[in-house]
């Protein structure tokens, strides 16, 4: 089965924002939400670079791990999705998501923020695929369609990826032999140092 | 005065009372016992993959690896 994950070449991001544009298009995303935000280090110095980063739907999702009212589920194709109608926008999930992915429409204290929105790789929600239903609470199922999240479709430079992970992996694999160097987190020894043997 | 008093619960009776009530809420609670919490199940139906391979999909795998995944 294949299992759907990003990956960004942060070699190739131009922190043009199309995909952050692209996803708030799509989806009809309400003022205030970011479903996908590009973030730059060394804004402006030498060695700058940009990532665009959105849910990265862990296997072992932390959001799920603490949400109180269980509202997640991981689908057959690993895309972790939520019910807005179980959702108490309590924002656990905000406070334990690693990459900042849960986005609420409202500022606010425990349970006045409203429903939490997130990422959906374009697999719409628990209501019936391509509904208005659907649409109006979690935006476009493209996945149901046959096609990719649209910020990676969009992507000018080739950067961001969407897919089967061991498709994407490939590609990006293949790109870091081909031109020599990586994005600096290509393998074990990135995260661990020399301490590991590969 | 003294009638006042007879009416609402006296002060030497509102404990004994009080008694009384949490012996029928324990009695209450030891008939209705809670059932097994449940975790949201969306069911089959929608944790069901919805990705396919499309010629869209073949598409995008092909312009994203130009150069390299010559197959």
């Amino acid at each position: 089965m294949a299992r759907m994950k990003f990956l960004c070449d942060a070699d190739r991001c131009i922190e043009c924002n199309a995909c952050v544009t692209a996803c708030k298009n799509e989806h009809d995303v309400p003022w205030g939400i970011n479903r996908r935000r590009v973030v730059t280090i060394n804004d402006g110095k030498p060695g700058e670079r940009s990532v665009s980063m959105a849910c990265m739907h862990c296997t072992d999702a932390p959001c799920a791990a603490v949400c109180p009212v269980d509202c997640f589920y991981t689908t057959a194709d690993a895309v972790v999705l939520h019910s807005k109608d179980l959702c108490i926008g309590c924002g656990y999930c905000f406070y334990a998501c690693p990459f900042g992915a849960p986005q609420y429409p409202r500022v606010g204290n425990f349970g006045s923020r409203g429903k939490m929105d997130k990422c959906t790789f374009c697999a719409g929600g628990p209501e019936q695929d391509s509904t208005e239903v659907e649409y109006a609470k979690y935006g476009a199922n493209r996945l149901a369609e046959g096609k990719l999240p649209l910020c990676a479709e969009m992507c000018s430079t080739k950067s961001l990826l969407a897919g089967d992970g061991e498709i994407i992996a490939a590609i990006y694999k293949e790109r870091v032999i081909q031109r020599g160097y990586g994005s600096g987190a290509w393998g074990w020894q990135t995260a661990y140092r020399e301490t590991i043997t590969v | 005065m003294h009638d006042r008093q007879q009416k609402a619960i006296s002060r030497r009776n509102f404990f004994r009372a009080l008694g009384g009530a949490s012996t029928a809420a324990v009695a209450a609670a030891a008939t209705l016992r809670p059932g097994e919490a449940q975790a949201y199940d969306p069911g089959k139906d929608e944790t069901k993959a919805r990705y396919r391979e499309t010629d869209h999909v073949k598409a995008f795998y092909r312009v994203n690896g130009y150069q390299t995944l010559k197959k």
